[in-house]
């Protein structure tokens, strides 16, 4: 399975769950929105995204319906269930504790070595 | 939480397996949504449709791939991939009917022999014992340098069970058959004397009335019974008021006190030996009557140990008490130990070995197999290398090739399953059919659900076993390599010819120490039936009547019976003899008596002259056909009038008078310092031949023969045993009524041939031996096979070859040595290493080898040339064919 190369790993899950706690989307709809939201920042591969919608989906995080889109072509809508919400925050709680470990090892100051 | 989960992941994973179709299809739209608009996209920004659709296209990172991960994503895919692969392989194997069959058929083979051996040893040795706590029951004997397992002293006995601290309850029990009357035909019923304790030991009390208690040991107290379940439903009609019953045994009036459970088991006995099983029809009580002695033994002991306490802490304070009571009583305790050995083992101990040898075999015939299925399964993988070459291409991972194959194999050794089960419920009822009756357990051994679990088991155990090496050889193929030789096949890689030629060596090897085993045993069994057994058996009827000493009160009474009888017999004209004796060969009679003197002899230091004692009547040696070394046989005026005489066997004459003539030497059994003129002398008039205790006993102990009516002691039961000049089962109806006629009370026992007896003392080496070959013949068959199938393949690569040698001048013999000569080198290393393992092994098998040496070099030395012989031809098949290698074809190849 190929890894989103240019994402931290699991975060694609959380950007995706993200995304769909604003409205219901389909998978094009969705790519376009991550390019969108996080401009050239993270590049997520189209290839990358449909293994991960449908691995939500089997997780039960999200759920798909057959719905008509714009232009009245049938697509397949991704919509968050309780248990994606409920993941969602977990995840969202979870990296904002990681990314502030890692800002705050990131602005450590140099200090002098202790002297023995 | 959870079962939200679930809520929403089960319908999808339903959906998944069974509207596949629908998922699949709804996958491709949805991807197929995305390209069009990403289609869409890249020509708004100005690209050509085509290679807007292209950029699409490369975006996703090939549609392939990336289907089959959303597939992956499923969770089903492992059973979506499982019946794709089972699809698969079922089609494969229905194109390759001959292979399916091979493969099946010996799998089939070798896995059901091992199921059946294994039902055995389940029955006879993996099964508790039927009785509570099991483990804590032992059987106690004494020992001495003469006697290594000798009955117990009742008074020692009383001793024992006053002064241990190791048993939770000991008890005694004797043989003392009963006759019974009364009810119906009259019927000689297996009993046992047993003391107060005895089923409480067992742990299996009555299920109606009482066990025997402390009052049922005195002197007189002896006529009370407590009967089997079995007797109670046949002869007593399940009477609900059995209790207080009077029956008749042995024409005395005994009270029924109890009826033992139908789960009641006989523990098996060693002296006058009924073997473990639901055989034993009535107890009654063992009396201590008489005063003190220590010196008659003819009881066997068995206990329950405390919890906690081991079997070498009882056995030392055993021989603690033992010390003591030598001390108390030098003469008859004197030179005495204590055995204390587990039920379990004293049941089952013997069959063991035999039974551990032949799983040992069976397991080899199962390797042999699997390196057998193995060997097939490379040869076809490697010519169905390129289809997995294109199948790699196509990206399938090595894992999922490897778990196709070891579906492929999982399912052939499946197959065999189901077809072991099929030949283990048969095997087992054959086996059972040819064990002995009194083979431990055997009434114990049946297939039943964890036979078939453990076939299952070895199935899938060997599918993965002899799959694996193939599978993970194959997947590892080189795909531009294999790709690129094409149809035309290719040479097999060098590793690859390797692991089969280890394969076909090792399979080589492993026949050959069964071959080699069966060898040795098969020389064993013709030493076994080809030794003299010291009598005659064929047209001899032999039977057993008991004279109930209540009406048949002295001597005179008893010899008065037994005359009428053999007058009776011998006046019948199809009777060529008949006689009456102690007992028959090889039926475990092992009646000793010590401490006799011999005139003119002093017997060894420590040692007492001793000898198995037996009473015949005149004919008894004829009928039986053991034949006379010197002196004469008894005759009628060898009676209570008469000089008292002995006859001696062989064994006993080199014993205790070698080389001198024993005519006319006699022997005191009375007295211990005879004056010459006692009249308790013996004297030696003739010498027979010997006969062993059991047909594998490698001599004879010294045994001699009083004359009938001068014997000094009554017998339990007399053994007739009647020639016939016609075929002796059609005596039976005439004995029985010859007896009848003269006491209608007694009944008929042990009716049987004496080729049965014979025939069932050999029983348990020939189902060795006839196992040990059948396995032997099946793993040769596979090593053939396996041979014959590595060289055949190497033929096939390599006709271009020989077309090339044809084409150039070599002889079709020169062909033929080249081929010859590859087998061979493999067979020939496979017997080399075969031989030393057989060597290694050799002292397993030797105690159940007569008269062979476990390294016998004639046999080592014929089976290793058996088994190059049969190389050889496995390779002289596919040898022929590379001889009709046209070398035209050769040439234009190249």
């Amino acid at each position: 399975m190929s890894k989103p190369s240019d994402l931290v790993q699991g975060t694609l899950h959380l950007l995706i769950l993200k995304i769909l706690a604003l409205e219901p989307l389909n998978g094009w709809s969705i790519s376009q929105r991550l390019t969108q939201v996080s401009g050239d920042v993270l590049q997520v591969s189209d290839g990358s995204l449909y293994p991960a919608l449908h691995k939500l989906e089997q997780e039960g995080w999200i759920t798909a319906e057959w719905k008509p889109s714009e232009n009245n072509r049938r697509a397949k809508f991704y919509s968050l269930t309780r248990l994606g919400r409920k993941q969602l925050e977990k995840e969202a709680a979870d990296w904002t504790r990681l990314s502030q470990a890692i800002s705050h090892v990131v602005s450590l100051k140099k200090t002098a070595p202790e002297k023995a | 939480m959870r079962i939200e989960h679930w809520l929403y992941t089960i319908p999808l994973r339903l959906r998944s397996l069974f509207r596949r179709n629908q998922v699949e299809q709804d996958l491709n739209d949805e991807l197929q949504y995305h390209l069009d608009h990403k289609t869409e996209q890249y020509i708004s920004r100005g690209l050509s449709p085509a290679e807007a659709r292209r950029t699409a296209l490369r975006d996703l990172d090939g549609l392939t791939q990336r289907k089959e991960e959303c597939r992956d994503m499923r969770r089903v895919n492992f059973i979506e991939n499982l019946s794709q692969d089972l699809h698969y392989t079922l089609r494969t194997l229905a194109r390759a009917p001959g292979f399916t069959l091979v493969m099946v058929l010996t799998l089939a083979l070798a896995i059901g022999a091992n199921s059946a051996i294994f039902s055995v040893i389940r029955g006879v040795m993996l099964r508790h014992l039927p009785y509570p706590n099991q483990d804590r029951l032992v059987r106690f004997f004494l020992t001495s340098v003469e006697y290594p397992k000798f009955p117990i002293n009742a008074f020692d006995f009383l001793d024992f069970r006053a002064r241990n601290r190791s048993f939770e309850t000991m008890a005694l029990m004797s043989r003392s058959d009963l006759q019974l009357s009364g009810v119906g035909e009259p019927q000689r019923l297996m009993a046992f004397r047993a003391t107060a304790g005895y089923f409480h030991t067992l742990g299996i009390l009555p299920q109606r009335g009482r066990d025997f208690d402390r009052s049922d040991e005195l002197p007189g107290h002896e006529r009370v019974a407590i009967v089997s379940d079995r007797l109670w439903r046949t002869r007593f009609h399940a009477d609900p008021n059995i209790l207080g019953a009077k029956i008749r045994l042995d024409a005395r009036a005994f009270t029924v006190i109890g009826v033992m459970p139908e789960q009641m088991r006989h523990p098996g006995n060693e002296y006058r030996p009924i073997p473990y099983g639901d055989n034993v029809d009535l107890w009654w009580p063992f009396t201590f009557e008489g005063k003190d002695q220590r010196g008659n033994h003819y009881s066997e002991g068995i206990a329950r140990l405390k919890p906690g306490v081991s079997v070498a802490a009882a056995l030392a304070e055993m021989n603690s008490i033992m010390a003591q009571l030598a001390r108390e009583h030098p003469d008859g305790d004197g030179g005495w130990h204590v055995l204390v050995i587990p039920l379990y083992t004293e049941i089952v101990g013997s069959n063991q070995r035999t039974l551990l040898v032949l799983l040992g075999a069976v397991g080899l015939v199962l390797l042999i197999a699997c390196a057998n299925a193995a060997n097939l399964l490379l040869a076809r993988a490697a010519s169905r290398r390129r289809e997995i070459a294109v199948r790699k291409a196509l990206g399938a991972a090595r894992s999922r090739l490897i778990r196709q194959m070891l579906t492929e194999s999982t399912v052939l050794s499946i197959f065999g399953g189901l077809g072991a089960a099929l030949i283990a419920v048969f095997g087992v009822k054959a086996l059972v059919a040819m064990l002995p009756a009194d083979f431990p357990r055997v009434n114990d051994i049946h297939v039943d659900f964890s036979v078939f679990a453990f076939t299952l088991l070895i199935a899938l155990a060997t599918g993965l076993l002899f799959g694996l090496a193939p599978a993970l050889q194959s997947s590892r193929a080189d795909i531009n390599q294999n790709l690129r030789e094409g149809a035309r096949g290719s040479t097999g890689s060098a590793r690859h010819l390797r692991l089969r030629n280890l394969l076909v060596t090792s399979e080589v090897t492993l026949a050959c120490v069964l071959l080699i085993g069966a060898g040795l045993l098969l020389r064993s069994f013709v030493n076994l039936i080809q030794t003299d057994p010291g009598f005659r058996a064929e047209r001899v009827l032999t039977a057993s009547v008991a004279l109930p000493n209540e009406t048949y009160k002295d001597g005179p009474s008893i010899l008065r019976f037994y005359n009428l009888l053999l007058a009776r017999l011998q006046s019948l004209p199809a009777v060529h003899a008949s006689g009456i004796g102690s007992d028959l060969p090889w039926t475990g009679y092992d009646d000793n008596v010590g401490g006799f003197v011999i005139e003119g002899k002093k017997p060894p230091p420590h040692e007492n002259f001793h000898a198995r004692y037996h009473m015949a009547s005149p004919d008894y040696f004829r009928a039986l056909g053991i034949p006379l070394v010197s002196g004469r046989f008894f005759n009628d005026d060898d009676n209570m009038k008469g000089h008292p005489v002995l006859i001696i066997n062989r064994a006993m004459a080199k014993r205790y008078w070698p080389g001198e003539n024993v005519i006319g030497r006699r022997v005191n059994f009375f007295e211990d310092n005879p004056k010459p003129d006692d009249k308790n002398w013996c004297t030696i008039v003739g010498v027979v031949g010997d006969i062993k205790d059991t047909p594998q006993k490698a001599g004879a102990e010294p045994a001699f023969w009083w004359s009938f009516p001068q014997t000094p002691f009554g017998f339990p039961s007399l053994m007739i045993t009647v020639r016939a000049n016609t075929d002796p089962a059609s005596l039976v109806s005439a004995v029985r009524s010859s007896i009848q006629e003269i006491d209608p009370t007694l009944a008929l026992a042990d009716v049987r041939l004496m080729q049965q007896i014979a025939q069932a003392n050999l029983s348990t080496p020939r189902v060795i031996v006839t196992l040990v070959a059948l396995f032997a013949v099946l793993a040769i068959t596979l090593a053939a096979i396996g041979t014959y199938g590595v060289i055949s393949y190497s033929v096939s690569q390599r006709m271009q070859e020989f077309g090339m040698r044809v084409a150039l001048g070599a002889k079709p013999w020169d062909v033929i040595r080249l081929v010859l000569s590859q087998g061979m080198k493999l067979a020939t290393l496979g017997v080399v290493i075969g031989v030393f393992c057989a060597l290694a092994l050799a002292r397993v098998l030797s105690n159940l080898l007569y008269g062979v040496s476990a390294t016998d070099p004639a046999t080592f030395a014929i089976v290793a040339l058996l088994a190059l012989a049969i190389a050889a031809l496995a390779c002289y098949l596919p040898a022929r064919r590379a001889t009709t290698a046209d070398p035209i074809v050769a040439l234009r190849a190249e």
